[in-house]
């Protein structure tokens, strides 16, 4: 039961801008004493903005705070942690090479002069014990996992006593087991009087354990409501303004013959230590290959040794029956597979180049683009400005300086880039992490597209949805090995889910 | 209801070209007057100083033609910093690479002396070239293979070439009639060709223009220079996209090394005429303030290395005039780029201006 | 029976020499850890030291007070990595060409206001200081052998050694310590904590500007009696090198400097003896065996993470 009269935190036409974009407009909530509460909207929607508004990190251009009925402003997350708010979030702010424990002493408000751990070893001993999570309170964090850095993650909001909770997209990088875990604890907590404010994009979550959501688009509050009385099609209209096509129709169209084989992939992380331990797969013409697993365990490696950026210490790759292992990269894009990073400011594009020179990246070799020793600049323009409209790129010219587009028109023009080579295979990871969902669906339709002019697409992603939507089969990688391939249509969800687990599934 | 109005400092995402030549205008206005604060502070009429400096650097015909002379080893290494910089590779070796330039010439001369003049000048050239490759390439080589930083690769051999110098000069290249460590007189069959009568102005400078306008071209208009530049911005994106970074930083630096090689060469065989242990007056290090003046643009290093010689220059008029020491050179050229950089930097932010309630 | 005596007494001098020269890169060395711990990286040390280096021999010179001429040369170092700080951490210059063109302002100034200041001076009357001399631990520095190498030296080298196991306690036993190490691993998760990245890291850097600022007195006040420009020949740079080899951490960087300097020592000893050798080589030696311990000492590198990477919040 809701108690209404007990606010906990809210705010008041809060607007927050950066340069020219309004992150967030005139945003007015209020999160209540003891409820779970969403924070629903597609990326960029201002969730996060907003929740770095409430832990003091950013500071509104306008607009009130309330904390308990009192105004606040909260400078820093300093303030805003005497408060009694905790944040997590989505890219973990732990401090590697330290301990768990002194990670947890960092963010201790008072200041002693020497550093004793023994209180803090006792008390987070007991926080573990008390919600049954097992951790070594004495590794070091780069040495635990994902899933573990989350709960030092949590319990370092927790240890210092919080009475609201925020979340920002906490189960990104969980199995649905672990998610499970982290439900069951903050229902727990729930009953304590504890307050959750729990942002993500995934609409069965926000229905699963939330009292009341709130859908913010474009920066707007768009609307409040009990979780109760509202459908997961209600929702997802809210947040995206129109109706959404929850499954892509595809058809079936008939796998070709094997393009790219891998036997026994190993290789070894940054970290030296192995991370593909005898990864095997086939990828055939006229298919989608989806790449399933959490992330860190060895999708990245896998992704690199398959475009010639990581070096393979052992097994086979053969595309078209020939070899290519420790092919460079250059070779490995002119015989023809593309690929698609999964970071794209940082590995897909020169920012500081206009859209004509990153549509030729890679490219700038060749004869098509040169005159003499000399590049052939109206050539690459004209080049540019055709597949500019071909992909239906954003971008008043060609020579505009790419770092002034969109999210989604970045990830255009490295697919517009990538197409035009004409190739035979397409390696993409996490092609639609973080766009909106019309670029999301124009992407997937261009896969599809693919896949039927006889293109091997290998689809790693750590969107499940669209693994199942898109890919013709779905292999698991789990701790550097691909532990079971399923047929998309005969697959569950929770089938999958487990073998990401490690658990569950049949041996092959 | 008060309305608050505010201040807000915010971030520009980069920085023009026009702001980048606002903030040189800003930095040598600034510098000026620190210039003048120092001069007062020396004693001297700043009035007399300025115009001193100016008569020295571009007062008379001979004066600015001798101006040229000073630029000549600067626009070298102005340019070999930028390529190397462009790149995103912090090469600070210059001086050694000029040293070794000069090196390696001399060596080439007194192997190759009974050459006829055209045939002995274009192997000292090209000695000069190799050597200073060479020089270029040993820290890259040292990254490529250890993942050491070329930061303190490249100042280390600074260090250690000098004392190969002084050994050198202290030994098997000693003139003997001398009792100072140098070498004997270049023979002027080898000697760089005087352009104009009267004045020192030797091939060099046209060398140096010619580079200028090779990297130019190289940078801006060929795919080894797209690289070039793609690495510099983004070398992750540049290795992912097929990109060989390690070959492109090895041909980087061995282009930057072999550029202060050719300043080394012309310094001893256009000005000195002899090899000695300070050839270079520190031409390495402010070959990189130029570069960075310049906003690393291989043509625009030709101006700013000829106002550099001109200060140079005029230094000299100064101190006979003034008796505030030359030196002050170095210390302008110092707080030019100071002010340069902090004013660039500053121009990346503005002033907003807020209301509230 | 004398050679024995002879063989002591040389080595005896060596490592008495090899304390006397780890003197200005221990202190250098240890100040740029705590810079480096906090994320920024001080290129400029060569030119704090030699900045340094004149002041004290400035004061020293102007006022005959040697306590003054080190304060104020410890200040004068603090100042320039004060500029640095500016420079890097509020306006966000790269850190590398901030502290190369801080090496040429403090090449230049200190050549220039020399000369401005003894510009009349001929050869044989160039300015002259009384430097810091050693003093002896009486009942310590009796001890036969071990007693010169380790009890008679100056007071500035007394304190760059306890200055090791000072920043050593420092930085791993303090809460502040913790709190510094952080800035340079993870600046947004000490941000998180309410810590004030801008604030903490000037104060780290100036504290290191400060030793390092006692490292250029005892450069020039502590160890001659006269300033020549550059004075300080690229110690600045080994300590920097130091830091890499001793993989950030006070013990190794401790090691690493006793070897340089033994180094340094060594080649001193030699140079005297009058070995049949170009000298050269070994005045080169410093510097060729830095690169070797950079290439050997590449296996694990400990940097902190966010070493020379600008903090912004937004």
């Amino acid at each position: 039961m809701i108690d209404n009269s007990s606010i906990v935190i809210e705010t008041k036409n809060l607007t927050k801008r950066f340069q020219n974009v309004v992150a967030n407009d005139c945003v007015s909530i209020d999160f209540h004493r003891g409820e779970i509460h969403s924070l629903l909207g597609e990326n960029g929607a201002g969730k996060t903005t907003l929740a770095e508004c409430l832990f003091g990190f950013y500071q509104p251009d306008s607009g009130e705070i309330y904390h308990k009925g009192k105004r606040v402003t909260l400078s820093s997350p300093r303030d805003a942690i005497k408060l009694g708010i905790g944040m997590v979030h989505q890219h973990f702010v732990l401090i590697r090479p330290f301990s768990v424990l002194e990670n947890i002493a960092m963010s201790s408000l008072k200041k002693s002069v020497l550093l004793d751990l023994t209180a803090t070893e006792q008390k987070m001993g007991f926080l573990c014990e008390q919600y049954g999570i097992t951790l070594d309170l004495h590794a070091k964090v780069w040495q635990l996992s994902v899933g573990e850095q989350q709960w030092v993650e949590i319990l370092k909001a927790v240890y210092y006593g919080v009475d609201l909770l925020i979340l920002d997209e906490p189960t990104a990088s969980l199995t649905p087991q672990e998610a499970n875990q982290l439900f069951s604890v903050l229902g727990q907590m729930k009953k304590q009087g504890l307050s959750v404010i729990f942002i993500t994009h995934k609409l069965k979550e926000v229905m699963d354990i939330s009292d009341r959501v709130s859908v913010l688009r474009k920066g707007k509050l768009i609307d409040t409501v009990m979780t109760s009385e509202v459908t997961k099609e209600d929702l997802a209209r809210k947040m995206v303004g129109r109706d959404v096509v929850f499954q892509i129709k595809k058809d079936r169209s008939t796998i070709g013959e094997p393009i790219l084989k891998a036997t026994n992939l190993r290789t070894q992380n940054d970290r030296g230590l192995d991370a593909l331990r005898g990864a095997s797969f086939t990828l055939h013409k006229s298919e989608i290959l989806g790449i399933a697993g959490i992330a860190g365990n060895g999708q990245r490696e896998l992704f690199e040794v398959l475009t010639g950026i990581r070096r393979l210490k052992g097994g086979e790759i053969q595309f078209n029956g020939k070899s290519i292992i420790n092919n460079s990269p250059e070779e490995i894009k002119n015989l023809g597979i593309a690929h698609i990073p999964d970071d794209r400011i940082s590995e897909g594009l020169i920012m500081d180049f206009s859209v004509a020179d990153n549509l030729i990246l890679g490219r700038q070799r060749d004869k098509d683009y040169r005159k003499g020793p000399f590049l052939d600049r109206k050539k690459i323009i004209d080049s540019a400005a055709d597949l500019i409209r071909i992909f239906n790129i954003v971008s008043p010219s060609p020579l505009n300086r790419t770092r002034f587009l969109s999210g989604g028109n970045l990830q255009k023009v490295i697919l517009a880039r990538e197409l035009n080579r004409d190739p035979k295979c397409l390696v993409a990871n996490q092609p639609t992490r973080g766009l909106d969902v019309g670029v999301i669906e124009y992407i997937h339709g261009r896969l599809l597209e693919l896949r039927k002019l006889g293109v091997g697409i290998l689809l790693i992603s750590e969107d499940l949805d669209e693994l199942f939507s898109l890919s013709d089969r779905i292999a698991v990688v789990y701790r550097g090995e691909i532990v079971e391939t399923f047929n998309t249509p005969d697959a569950s969800l929770e089938e999958v889910g487990l073998c990401m687990a490690g658990t569950g599934g049949v041996s092959i | 209801m008060k309305l608050k109005i505010g201040f807000k400092v915010e971030k520009r995402k980069n920085v023009s070209p026009a702001a980048q030549i606002m903030s040189l205008m800003i930095a040598l206005l600034l510098s000026a007057l620190a210039t003048g604060l120092l001069m007062v502070i020396g004693k001297a009429n700043v009035a007399e100083g300025f115009i001193a400096i100016y008569k020295g650097a571009f007062g008379t015909w001979k004066a600015s033609i001798e101006s040229l002379v000073k630029a000549t080893p600067l626009i070298l290494t102005g340019l070999a910093t930028v390529i190397a910089f462009r790149a995103r590779i912090w090469n600070i070796g210059q001086e050694g690479q000029l040293y070794i330039g000069a090196i390696t010439a001399y060596w080439a001369y007194t192997q190759f002396t009974d050459l006829p003049p055209a045939a002995l000048l274009t192997t000292t050239i090209l000695f000069a070239l190799i050597g200073g490759a060479v020089c270029g390439f040993m820290p890259a080589f040292i990254k490529a293979k250890f993942a050491v930083d070329e930061i303190i690769t490249t100042i280390m051999l600074n260090y250690i070439v000098i004392y190969f110098l002084s050994w050198l000069l202290s030994g098997p290249w000693k003139d003997p009639s001398h009792y100072y460590q140098q070498s004997p007189t270049i023979l002027e069959k080898a000697q760089f060709p005087i352009l104009m009568v009267h004045t020192r102005l030797h091939l060099g400078f046209i060398l140096a223009i010619v580079a200028a306008l090779i990297l130019y071209l190289l940078i801006s208009k060929t795919p080894l220079g797209y690289e070039i530049q793609a690495m510099g911005f983004n070398p992750t994106a540049s290795r992912f996209q097929g990109i060989n970074v390690v070959k492109t930083m090895l041909i980087v630096m061995m282009i930057s090394g072999a550029v202060s090689g050719l300043a080394g060469a012309g310094e001893l065989f256009g000005v000195i005429l002899r090899l000695k242990s300070n050839i270079s007056l520190g031409y390495g290090y402010t070959g990189i303030i130029i570069a960075m003046l310049a906003g690393l643009e291989p043509l625009a290093v030709i101006p700013v290395a000829i106002l550099f010689g001109g200060l140079i220059n005029g230094s000299f008029l100064l101190q006979t005039t003034t008796n505030i020491p030359s030196a002050l050179v170095y210390v302008i050229q110092a707080i030019v780029l100071l002010f340069f950089l902090g004013a660039r930097a500053a121009s990346v932010y503005r002033l907003r201006i807020t209301k509230s309630d | 029976m004398i050679e024995n005596l002879l063989q002591a007494a040389i080595i005896v001098n060596i490592l008495g020499s090899m304390v006397r020269i780890a003197t200005p890169l221990l202190f250098a060395a240890m100040g740029e850890l705590v810079s480096e711990r906090s994320g920024v990286m001080n290129m400029g040390l060569e030119g704090t030291m030699l900045t340094a280096a004149f002041i004290g021999f400035m004061v020293a010179k102007n006022t005959g007070s040697l306590l003054l001429a080190i304060c104020m040369a410890s200040l004068a170092g603090g100042m320039v990595c004060l500029i640095l700080a500016l420079m890097t951490i509020t306006l966000g210059v790269d850190q590398i060409i901030t502290g190369l063109a801080l090496n040429l302002l403090a090449s230049g100034g200190t050549l220039f206001w020399f000369r401005l200041s003894y510009s009349q001076t001929s050869l044989e009357n160039t300015p002259l200081i009384e430097f810091l001399k050693p003093v002896d631990i009486p009942p310590l520095s009796d001890i036969p052998y071990l007693g010169k190498v380790l009890f008679s030296h100056n007071l500035l080298t007394y304190l760059a050694f306890l200055v090791v196991p000072v920043i050593w306690f420092f930085l791993y036993k303090t809460f502040y310590g913790l709190q510094v190490r952080s800035l340079g691993e993870n600046p947004k998760a000490a941000d998180m904590t309410g810590m004030s990245v801008i604030k903490n890291r000037y104060i780290a850097v100036v504290i290191g500007g400060l030793m390092a600022g006692l490292g250029g007195a005892f450069v020039s006040v502590g160890s001659v009696e006269r300033f020549f420009p550059d004075m300080t020949a690229g110690k600045g740079w080994l300590a920097i090198v130091i830091v890499i080899a001793g993989n950030w951490k006070p013990g190794r960087i401790f090691l690493a400097t006793l070897i340089f300097a033994f180094l340094d020592a060594f080649q001193l000893q030699v140079q005297s003896i009058g070995v049949q050798f170009p000298y050269q080589i070994l005045l080169a030696l410093p510097y060729i065996v830095a690169i070797i311990a950079l290439i050997s000492g590449r296996t694990r590198s400990d940097a902190p993470e966010s070493l020379g990477v600008s903090y912004h919040r937004e």
